[in-house]
């Protein structure tokens, strides 16, 4: 089962790639109680330590398959479902560094049966979101 | 008497703590403790090798329903027209999506779905080419012996005029593949009850009678509540008066409890208030 928290403690670490730390990554839940279609998800920006990362530097690994934002937005036929995590992966030469660090992931998803006005997005703020919003999570450790 | 009227559970009640703290299996023994016969799931929430169906699925999803005494009473599932940021789902990619869905449910046993349409304004009118969609799959729905039912909910109420869209479009297609879901939010009367999750304190609702006209149509009813008080009454719909109205003019079908008050995601607290809600309805129905 998934951890309550949206930023889940298991699967926060570094990529190591050939012997080499190329990155890290994070592992998330949906927030929202249905899977959607990628088309229908809004990746936003992760921020690590105060450091922003845009939606454009993190590829989302979604059943087993690694996606930029840019492949989910014309993925309507690709299913993110509720009872599995996403991995996001972010390139970080060496990855980030022993100890504790305080992590946000932003993401929304568009919800065709609400009003229209409800499906937008502030990619790299925290204004409010119907079907999301800017998770947080601190003192994650990586080992 | 005849039990024309069934009690079950739309397990979306259950969405704080499904995948976190309960499973499939949670959902099904929490229904059978208060004597549900019927479930409604979610597609898109509930199978797990969603937009397929697996065989371990189907095998897991038979062996619950025979272990735990309970019929599929209602697949939950979308039209999401806003598929794309850029642009709308077209018929084709509808159509197919669609008729996905029949052929899952109808493996799963289920004849009634809750179809939830794209909305395009804050009274929650559907897509203008609704019409369109829904024809084009009809064969289909005959041919998986299925019932699309959009989902009448707040903030839309009886009176408006897509329901009257709906119930015309029956009669001049004269399909028994498309029906009714009445949500019993859109008879909520109060908005000041401390606890419950209110988005507009000015909002309108219908009146029980005037579900009369449309009962022909209803295949399924979305008993909706949002605080149960300690003596099992429901405070922000008046449920008996509905009820009785159901029981006086035979209607036949399920009643299913779906939860939308605060503290879902509190272990344990959403099958508490499921259990007082359903002691309340016991009650009304005398049975």
């Amino acid at each position: 089962m998934l951890e309550r928290d949206v930023i889940q403690t298991r699967g926060f670490r570094n990529i190591e790639e050939d012997g080499e730390v190329t990155g890290f990554q994070i592992r998330v839940r949906s927030d929202y109680y249905r899977g959607v279609w990628l088309s229908q998800l809004r990746p936003g920006k992760v921020v690590v330590d105060g450091h922003l990362y845009p939606k454009e530097e993190v590829t989302w690994e979604i059943n087993g398959k690694d996606y930029t934002a840019a492949e989910m937005a014309q993925a309507g036929d690709v299913f993110w479902r509720i009872t599995d995590a996403a991995v996001l992966k972010i390139k970080k030469p060496g990855g980030l560094a022993q100890g504790f660090h305080d992590v946000e992931v932003r993401f929304a998803a568009s919800c065709s049966y609400m009003p229209p006005m409800f499906d937008s997005f502030d990619e790299n703020g925290d204004s409010l979101s119907f079907n999301g919003g800017t998770y947080k999570k601190e003192r994650m450790l990586i080992v | 008497m005849e039990k024309k009227i069934r009690r079950g559970v739309a397990i979306y009640s259950y969405s704080g703590e499904y995948g976190r703290s309960m499973d499939l299996e949670d959902c099904f023994r929490d229904m059978q403790d208060m004597g549900a016969t019927g479930i409604e799931i979610l597609a898109n929430s509930h199978i797990d090798s969603y937009p397929e169906l697996s065989d371990e699925y189907l095998e897991k999803w038979n062996r619950l329903c025979s272990t735990y005494g309970i019929e599929p009473a209602e697949y939950g599932h979308w039209i999401d027209t806003r598929l794309f940021r850029d642009r709308d789902m077209n018929l084709e990619e509808a159509r197919k999506k669609l008729i996905n869905d029949f052929r899952i449910a109808h493996s799963l046993g289920f004849r009634i779905l809750r179809t939830k349409m794209g909305v395009i304004d804050e009274k929650l009118a559907p897509v203008e080419n609704w019409r369109e969609i829904i024809r084009s799959v009809l064969p289909e729905a005959e041919k998986y012996d299925v019932v699309m039912c959009p989902e009448i909910h707040l903030t839309t109420v009886l009176s408006d005029r897509f329901v009257s869209d709906y119930v015309d479009f029956i009669q001049e297609t004269g399909t028994k593949n498309f029906g009714l879901n009445i949500d019993l939010s859109v008879f909520q009367n109060r908005f000041d009850v401390p606890g419950v999750v209110v988005y507009n304190p000015e909002q309108k609702h219908s009146e029980p009678e005037e579900i009369i006209p449309l009962l022909p149509y209803v295949k399924c009813i979305h008993a909706k509540f949002n605080k149960m008080d300690d003596e099992f009454n429901e405070l922000t719909i008046p449920y008996k008066e509905v009820l009785e109205i159901l029981i006086r003019h035979g209607w036949e079908g399920y009643l299913l409890s779906e939860y939308e008050g605060e503290r879902k995601d509190e272990p344990g607290y959403v099958s508490q208030e499921l259990r007082k809600h359903h002691i309340m309805m016991k009650r009304i129905l005398g049975y």
